[in-house]
């Protein structure tokens, strides 16, 4: 029993990095109908902004947070610009070879400024809490309570401001929004801006419990994708869930089935879905 | 008149080719004109889904990689004749495509392309863990070429092997030619302009669409089993994304929805990191560069450029 | 360019006017970006190092002939395609005869498969895979020992150490790393002991707590930790954060500054590393301090680890041509590199076998060494009990 559960807590912290990359991509593709398949990478960028101005500047964690936010927030907005409006009227399939390119771009720059070594960023968490045999590092706890924060922050914004309110309108009607006064060329930066402002936070998780090196960004859009298509395309609960639900699921394939195929087994769980509830689980059918 | 002038057009490039080994005096380019070809190969496979049918799918490399690993081990447990597991390869590719296929079509547009990558990270997953069969990162050496030491041709002669992809490649790009202008190939463009329309006049779209993801599929094993006995070394190493990557690009340089245009592209993505050296760790970010803005300035790819520029002249004249 | 005229000069100071003097390019494959430029890029430097000094020292002397080397290199991005590329490139279109570097098993297997048609010689480096030198092929030899070898070693170690249950956590999908493991579980059985679990990662995997709170589970005597450097450090500290308190042993190779990067000194105090003794200052000799040294000076940077494997390579190259009396015939210069005894400049400790350098297989063979963490370094403890001879008449029984 305690090591279901201390495998259901090593899930939980893995398990919120998806929830956040997913959120992110789920609110660009709600939005704009755009699988944004650069957004793993853009985040990985905010998680080494970070790292450098930690190391090199000295400046204090949250600060170097903070101006990477900034940096990811125009980030975002110039790649709306940029890139994906251009081709938004074009067939849907440009659109994603653009984002296929971008990701080569941005993993190319990560790769230019910071180096192929990967990197950590410093904190000084190092306690182990233990409640009865099962153990959670100090930073872990204050990754998923992070991750909760935020996720309670978005769903707020969603539901009760009226910029919230407007790209909800968007998502489900984009011409009776245009009707109702909704600037529609604001809301698609707004989104990009929120989204990757959001993958930020994320790369900074995984590069303070884990590591950012190359190639760890792509995985885990990789695994954004996946939970979008185990909860369902465009929803928020969906990420939610599908992001818990897959982060538990491979804890608990690598503790007690094999870790060598635990990411087949996420994926396996992901085509079942797909076969027997394509709109996922959280999506209206 | 235009039909006879492509096949003019066709027949020119192809005596290109022929003579092609006659021209190159260094031998490594013809190596490279092989791996050109084979790729031709694959991207003509990808084109049919991606360029024709509108569904980016990002798993040519794997289905490669299962052509290339059952060629190889047919011939390894089985003792079959290379020429047997060649052709026995693509439909061992084909049983794994229907099984993957089925599921993924349920799923439109970006998403079938991120259920198709899933797909190519398990096919590597499994080639590098399943030890026993694939023997993992180390990979499978001595793979045979296609004939003995008393073969009538001396296959370990790159300008052999040359002329046997070369008749390959020509024969698939002609395959594809005919499956395009068939009636098939019709309700697959209608597909990508208009999939509700296709449903609508009571076509069922998933069985055209499944039967161009498994023939590109078969293009792509081909391919793979071709590549295997031409290198005789494969491991999972080069059956990953970053080649299925290469795949779409050859298809978006060349020009998606025609037939010359996985040609070009093929030999683009080959030679073009050949030329790329000099920027050496830029060439990431070149790549991208490039992908982005072909997309947005030539979404037609050199094909249709060149094809512009033709029908402008005529126009003139 | 510069290097050409550097050459020239320094060959006219060692007035050598009296012979005739030639270029003889040598090529490298190796990962100079992507995963592998860890390994691959300091070897690289390393041919370089090499070449320049023995150009610095004369030359290599062939009958009336003298011989000053330049180097050719070109990225093979530890990619197979990338490494028949680069390796065709090299003889079809430079006329290079003599290839070294090959830090990393798949682009070495994927040359080793058509070398043997070539008329040229392939010298490998840090590449572990043990098949690349089962096949007794005749143009090729290597410097580093297979993983398994080391691995035999590791495990005498560990039983010696009265360990019975040994859990493993490796990248077990990489060969080498596999082999390793294969070859420590026979000498474990020997004296009795067993590997209860073997939990595998990936490379770009971070998170191994859902492996570790399985092995923590089956409460095993001892832990080991086969796998690359930077998910290893990941396991050492995760393991602490577990409460996983047996003693940590692994197979990763990695300097202090990558550890301490991820784990706390005091998260690492205690793991042993059980390997190739390769280049430490710990334990080096003359030659590798002086190694160390001018390659710092050269290039800026500490060499890595495994970085001499390539340089002694160099070295050997130089004795086998001068012993053939050849540039040209390379089937007598792969004849002579498997006759050669070991040079004098090497940096490496090897273990010779019936007095030469390599063995019949074409392989080289290095002490093995057992490195402890204390107080934030890697401290030489001892050699592990390592017989190069045995196991060159094992590896000369298999061929796959």
């Amino acid at each position: 029993m305690v090591e279901v559960l201390q495998q259901i807590i090593n899930g939980i912290a893995i398990g919120g990095v998806y929830v956040l990359i997913a959120l992110g991509l789920t609110t660009v593709f709600g939005i704009l109908g755009i699988a944004h398949f650069a957004h793993g990478s853009v985040s990985m960028f905010g998680g080494y902004l970070t790292f450098f101005f930690v190391t090199s500047w000295g400046f204090p964690l949250l600060l170097a947070i903070l101006i990477a936010l900034l940096v990811g927030l125009m980030l975002g907005v110039l790649i709306e610009l940029l890139a994906y409006r251009p081709v938004r009227d074009a067939n849907h399939i440009n659109a994603f070879i653009v984002a296929l390119g971008l990701t080569m771009m941005v993993e190319g720059i990560n790769l230019e400024l910071f180096g192929h070594e990967q990197v950590v960023i410093p904190t000084d968490f190092s306690r182990v809490f233990n409640f009865g045999g099962v153990t959670i590092p100090e930073l872990r706890l204050y990754v998923i309570l992070a991750a909760a924060l935020l996720i309670a922050a978005m769903t707020v914004f969603v539901e009760r401001t009226k910029t919230g309110q407007a790209i909800r309108a968007v998502a489900e009607n984009r011409d009776a929004a245009i009707l109702m006064g909704v600037n529609v060329k604001t809301i698609p930066l707004v989104v990009f801006a929120i989204s990757t402002a959001l993958g930020v936070c994320a790369g900074v998780m995984v590069g303070s419990l884990f590591a950012i090196a190359p190639g760890i960004g792509e995985g885990l859009v990789v695994k954004g994708f996946a939970v979008l298509i185990l909860g369902g395309l465009g929803s928020i609960p969906g990420a939610v869930v599908g992001g818990l639900v897959l982060g538990i699921t491979e804890a608990l394939a690598a503790g007690f089935i094999s870790s060598a195929y635990k990411d087949v087994i996420a994926f396996v769980v992901m085509i079942s879905v797909l076969l027997f509830r394509p709109q996922g689980l959280m999506g209206k059918a | 008149m235009a039909r006879n002038r492509t096949y003019i057009l066709y027949g020119l490039a192809l005596v290109g080719f022929v003579l092609l080994p006659q021209l190159i005096s260094v031998k490594y380019y013809i190596h490279l004109s092989v791996l050109a070809l084979i790729w031709v190969i694959a991207a003509q496979g990808q084109n049919l889904i991606q360029g024709y049918t509108g569904y980016v799918s990002i798993v040519q490399a794997g289905f490669m990689g299962i052509g290339a690993y059952s060629t190889a081990l047919m011939g390894m447990h089985f003792d079959l004749p290379v020429w047997l597991s060649i052709i026995i390869a693509p439909f061992v590719t084909a049983f794994f495509a229907l099984l993957t296929g089925y599921p993924s079509l349920r799923v439109k547009g970006h998403y079938f392309a991120i259920v198709t990558l899933a797909f190519n990270m398990v096919i590597f997953i499994v080639l590098m863990n399943f030890h026993q069969l694939t023997h993992g990162e180390a990979g499978i050496t001595g793979i045979p070429k296609p004939g003995g030491k008393d073969a009538l041709f001396n296959w370990r002669d790159r300008e052999t092997y040359y002329y046997f992809v070369l008749i390959i490649a020509a024969l698939m790009t002609g395959l594809a030619a005919l499956i395009v202008r068939s009636r098939i190939g019709q309700i697959l463009v209608a597909i990508r302009q208009n999939e509700d329309l296709v449903g609508a006049v009571g076509i069922a779209a998933w069985k055209y669409k499944l039967f161009a993801f498994v023939t590109s599929a078969m293009f792509a094993g081909l391919a793979g089993a071709i590549y295997a006995h031409y290198q005789s070394f494969i491991n999972p190493e080069i059956f990953g994304i970053a080649q299925s990557l290469d795949a779409i690009l050859a298809v978006i340089i060349g020009g998606s929805g025609t037939i010359a245009g996985p040609i070009i592209g093929a030999f683009f993505v080959v030679f073009l990191p050949e030329y790329l050296r000099f920027a050496d760790s830029f060439r990431l970010i070149l790549y991208g560069l490039v992908l982005v803005l072909a997309t947005i300035f030539m979404p037609r790819g050199i094909a249709g450029i060149a094809r512009d520029l033709m029908e402008k002249r005529r126009g003139r004249t | 360019m510069k290097l050409t005229a550097m050459t020239a000069a320094l060959a006219l100071m060692a007035g050598a006017a009296w012979a005739e003097e030639k270029t003889l390019d040598i090529g490298v494959s190796d990962a100079l970006t992507g995963g592998g430029a860890v390994y691959g890029l300091p070897q690289t430097n390393a041919v370089k190092l090499a070449a320049k000094e023995i150009n610095a020292s004369g030359g290599i002397k062939v009958g009336d002939d003298v011989y000053m080397l330049n180097v050719i290199a070109y990225d093979d991005k530890a990619n197979p395609t990338e490494a028949s590329n680069a390796v065709r490139k090299l003889i079809d279109r430079d006329g290079v005869k003599y290839i070294l570097g090959f830090c990393c098993s798949g682009a070495t297997g994927a040359v080793a498969s058509f070398i043997e048609f070539e008329d040229a010689v392939m010298l490998v480096g840090n590449a572990a895979e043990r098949s690349i030198t089962t096949r007794e092929i005749p143009n090729l030899t290597r410097t580093r020992p297979p993983a398994d070898y080391t691995g035999a070693a590791a495990g005498t170690f560990v039983a010696e150490k009265g360990h019975k249950r040994v859990a493993v956590l490796g990248a077990l999908d990489v060969g080498f790393y596999a082999s390793y493991v294969d070859a420590f579980e026979k000498e474990l059985e020997k004296a009795g002991g067993e590997i209860v679990s073997r939990e595998a990662f990936g490379l770009k995997d971070r998170d191994m707590s859902p492996q570790l709170t399985k092995i923590r589970g089956q409460e095993p005597d001892a832990i080991l930790v086969v796998g690359y450097v930077e998910p290893a450090a990941f396991i050492y500290r995760q393991a602490v954060e577990l409460g996983i308190d047996v003693p940590r042993y692994g197979f990763t190779s990695g300097s202090e500054e990558q550890f301490t990067r991820v784990a706390t000194s005091e998260q690492m105090e205690g793991v042993w590393d059980l390997r190739p003794t390769e280049l430490t200052l710990l334990s080096a000799s003359e030659n590798g301090k002086a190694y160390h040294a001018n390659y710092t000076e050269e290039f800026g940077i500490a060499p890595s680890p495994s970085s001499p494997y390539s340089y002694d390579q160099t070295y050997a190259l130089k004795d086998a041509i001068e012993a053939a009396g050849t540039v040209e015939d390379t089937e007598a210069v792969a004849a002579a590199l498997r006759d050669i005894a070991v040079p004098d400049e090497v940096v490496m400790q090897y273990l010779p076998v019936d007095e030469k350098m390599f063995d019949q297989n074409g392989q080289a063979y290095t002490s093995n060494g057992a490195f402890q963490w204390q107080s934030g370094n890697w401290v030489f403890v001892q050699d592990l009990p390592s017989d190069a001879a045995a196991y060159s008449a094992f590896l000369s029984t298999l061929d796959d």
